[in-house]
């Protein structure tokens, strides 16, 4: 049964995106624009940056590494700032009503907003882990104070009627509890941080990182090499968030069975 | 082994309308290895009353004494079953039962002999691996009577643990936990809102009035064990029990 579903969503997925490159090419040629690559030139494109790498001799996947790197750092960053904060406000209504009024705006500005005070105040790596760092903080620190808030009380008294200490309370009861949001928050940070790291390279100085790669070829006016890098982060990313799915799917069987 | 005296226990909720008096004036004394079990209307302030007797709320007034002194979860061991669902969905059945154990940082291959020897008198051989969501509400109580009593508590506090249950259960549930009782002597305070409950279970039943709540009578149940329940001095028990509690709704 199940190996069926399997085969029919997979056929509709490949119809579908048979669909979408033919139509991709029938568009290129009732314009016949002559900027406009076809899904053919993106493909040798696609080698030939992979290859032979761009007009400096940088290789796709160098640029790609590069943009890992950052977001990697970023990622780590926002993780680690984020989760201690999010149980603190989680558990403490003084340290949320202390911190909210400085948070809750702070959380409606883009991470892209925040780019040129980035350039004019750092440099090199540090602007792109910030981006990422603005990008994965919220989204991870509002998952975690939610999934703090949703910890069962009869869980926590329970931990107290044997005796357990605040400090295991929080480890062995509030952490696990949370963790699912947590995750969540994480995934979604991951996400957003993803897409300004990109915004982010643009703007930097450094030649590398996929970002760099897009606005180097739009100014040579190479759309086939700008399209390459634009599919290139959507499926970086796509891969990202698979992994991340994986990882709650793994960790949080005892979740998804109770749900399900 | 323990003694648990009750005096003159109050409290007092602050809620935006004023004050509500939960719990006016208990006293109790319990003692050591007896079971007594405390039967009151819905709302009638039970549940606070437990918490008290295990050092999770504090009294507005009055005191609890355990041996003499005042509840305190790290000095004494409670045994504590919840009406709610209490284990830890994350953890499978032994790691569920370990976790009081785990707070004594005792030896872990003692901790897992512990964890064994109350698996198997709760009945739970072969689900030691298994998860919460995938054991019934009667194993789930099951469970964690079995984490209750691993700490080799004091006293247990039982709050409505059964109500949850469909009735072929919980009688089953009601034996099991006479035969555990019996073997292991510990101190038991049992409270429910089911007069049969407490009946079948308690050497004394303590009647509580409605909110506020107050000790109405304490009745010492004097039929050996195990009870019938169509005995005539069974049912005679019980109808004394529930006359009482009609004339405090009405």
């Amino acid at each position: 049964m199940a190996y069926r579903t399997l085969v029919r969503d997979t056929l509709i997925a490949s119809a579908s995106i048979a669909v979408f490159i033919t139509s991709w090419w029938a568009v290129v040629r009732m314009t016949a624009n002559p900027f406009l690559p076809d899904p053919y030139q993106v493909l040798i494109a696609f080698f030939r940056i992979s290859t032979v790498g761009d007009i400096d001799g940088y290789t796709l996947g160098w640029h790609a590494m590069n943009s890992l790197y950052r977001i990697l750092l970023g990622f780590i960053a926002g993780g680690i700032t984020a989760i201690p904060l999010g149980i603190l406000m989680g558990i403490r209504p003084f340290a949320r009503s202390a911190t909210s009024p400085i948070v809750e705006p702070l959380r409606f500005i883009p991470p892209i907003a925040w780019i040129p005070l980035s350039i004019i105040l750092l440099s090199g790596l540090s602007r792109y882990v910030f981006i990422i760092w603005i990008g994965v903080f919220f989204p991870v620190l509002l998952n975690s104070i939610a999934g703090v808030r949703r910890t069962s009380v009869t869980l926590v008294n329970m931990a107290k009627t044997f005796g357990s200490s605040s400090s295991e309370v929080i480890r062995k009861i509030i952490f696990p509890s949370a963790l699912p949001e947590i995750m969540t928050g994480l995934r979604v940070g991951l996400g957003v941080g993803w897409m300004s790291i990109v915004a982010a390279e643009m703007i930097g100085g450094e030649p590398v990182g996929l970002g760099r790669l897009i606005l180097k070829y739009a100014d040579l006016l190479q759309l086939d090499v700008v399209v390459m890098g634009m599919i290139t982060i959507g499926i970086v990313g796509l891969a990202m968030n698979y992994f991340i799915l994986l990882l709650e799917k793994r960790l949080f069987r005892w979740r998804t069975a109770v749900s399900a | 082994m323990a003694r648990i005296e009750v005096e003159d226990l109050r409290k007092t909720f602050a809620t935006e309308t004023g004050t509500i008096d939960v719990v006016d004036g208990v006293s109790l004394s319990v003692g050591d290895g007896n079971f007594l079990c405390i039967v009151g209307p819905s709302g009638s302030g039970k549940t606070t009353l437990l918490r008290m007797l295990c050092g999770l709320l504090q009294p507005t007034a009055g005191r609890v004494l355990i041996n003499g002194e005042p509840p305190d979860p790290r000095k004494q061991k409670f045994g504590v079953i919840f009406q709610e669902e209490s284990l830890l969905p994350w953890r499978n059945v032994v790691n569920n039962v370990k976790y009081g154990l785990e707070l004594n940082r005792a030896p872990q291959a003692s901790v897992d002999e512990i964890a064994r020897r109350y698996i198997s008198l709760v009945g739970l051989e072969g689900f030691e691996r298994y998860y919460p969501h995938q054991l019934s509400g009667g194993m789930k109580k099951r469970v964690a009577i079995a984490r209750a009593l691993a700490v080799d508590p004091d006293i247990i506090l039982m709050d409505e643990p059964f109500a949850d249950l469909d009735a072929q259960t919980r009688s089953l549930m009601q034996k099991e936990l006479l035969s555990i009782w019996s073997k292991l002597k510990k101190t038991v305070i049992f409270i429910t809102h089911n007069v049969e409950e407490a009946v079948f279970l308690g050497g004394d039943v303590a009647i509580l009035t409605k909110r506020p709540a107050r000790i109405k009578e304490v009745l010492h149940i004097d039929l050996p064990y195990p009870r019938s329940r169509l005995s005539q001095p069974f049912i005679s028990y019980r109808e004394r029990i529930l006359g009482s509690l009609q004339q405090e709704l009405s």
